[in-house]
């Protein structure tokens, strides 16, 4: 397989990923062991979840409890649906092993990729997103194991290292705004949250201002 | 329910949704449950972003983070949506504030 130029095409073409999410993946160690988790615990999250904003997510809610927790992550799978209806079509007949594979690592960057390489024509895109994903998992498990071991120098306070988890999902938000209808939701979704932090208790502010948002999104034209 | 299972049925809830098209292939949904699947995750997210930038500690307040929520809208216009555009001009409207004000 590594001979395979589908599979060379996905390394090129996903190797700035390594470093991004390597990046990510440091901040991910560094505040999983701030919110509580021991360094092994956040090292065998990124194993076992393999979901930047899950992990993340479930850092945010950890204080509120496990069915918050369980609830966004229910929540943000929902996008997974699409994406993988979308993965199957493109991937045709393939072996339970092969499909178990490209689950696990099913993520918004290499599945962006793979979509790209389909549309403009790779020969094998089973190979392609394999080493898309490979270098993706390689950075995100590098930075958290490094993030979660040896953070501990790093104050997150004094740093404001903090403040760089919401920025992360304004910045995931921000690319999934494609159509008015979508602006207004985020904007309902700024509002209702600032409701809820009013008056919900804190356990349920982030579950049920997004779905609010998404269901009178839902109702809406496009 | 310990971390470790925590970690194990967020793992389990998150591989469930990523396997379950490809394992039996058929249509994504559409209508109503469609169009909510598509935005639930643009709400969640900004709905993240809203409670620990305008409100860090559990109520709206006027703090430097919401200053990096100000810097990060003008990163995504600026840098046309970039990921690292939004957190780039975020965290440096955050330092600056916090510069000035502390």
């Amino acid at each position: 397989m590594f001979d395979d130029p589908s599979f060379r095409r996905g390394a090129r073409e996903s190797s700035l990923l390594f470093f991004a999410t390597g990046a990510f993946g440091l901040a991910y160690g560094v505040l999983a062991v701030e919110a509580g988790l021991s360094p092994w615990l956040a090292t065998f999250s990124s194993i076992v979840i393999v979901s930047g904003s899950a992990q993340f997510a479930m850092l945010g809610l950890l204080p509120a409890g496990p069915v918050p927790v369980l609830l966004s992550a229910a929540g943000l799978g929902l996008r997974h649906l699409p994406m993988s209806a979308s993965l199957a079509e493109m991937i045709g007949p393939r072996s339970i092993w092969s499909r178990l594979r490209l689950a696990y690592i099913l993520v918004d960057e290499t599945f962006g990729l793979t979509v790209r390489a389909h549309h403009s024509g790779v020969e094998d895109v089973v190979a392609y997103k394999t080493a898309a994903d490979l270098v993706l998992y390689s950075g995100w498990m590098l930075g958290t194991v490094t993030g979660a071991w040896f953070g501990s120098s790093i104050d997150p306070e004094a740093v404001g290292i903090g403040v760089f988890f919401p920025l992360l999902f304004l910045g995931l938000a921000v690319p999934l705004i494609h159509k008015r209808r979508d602006l207004l939701v985020g904007a309902l979704a700024v509002g209702v949250t600032l409701i809820a932090s009013l008056t919900l208790p804190q356990a349920w502010q982030l579950t049920a201002a997004a779905t609010v948002a998404a269901l009178i999104g839902a109702g809406l034209d496009e | 329910m310990s971390d470790l299972g925590l970690i194990l049925a967020v793992g389990a809830i998150t591989f469930g949704s990523r396997i379950t098209f490809l394992l039996r292939p058929r249509s994504a949904p559409v209508g109503a449950v469609g169009r909510f699947l598509e935005l639930f995750p643009l709400a969640l997210f900004v709905a993240i972003a809203t409670s620990g930038l305008a409100a860090p500690n559990g109520a709206p307040e006027v703090t430097e983070a919401l200053a990096a929520a100000v810097g990060g809208v003008c990163g995504a216009v600026v840098f046309r949506r970039s990921l690292w555009g939004v957190l780039a001009a975020g965290a440096l409207a955050f330092y600056l504030t916090r510069a000035l004000f502390a």
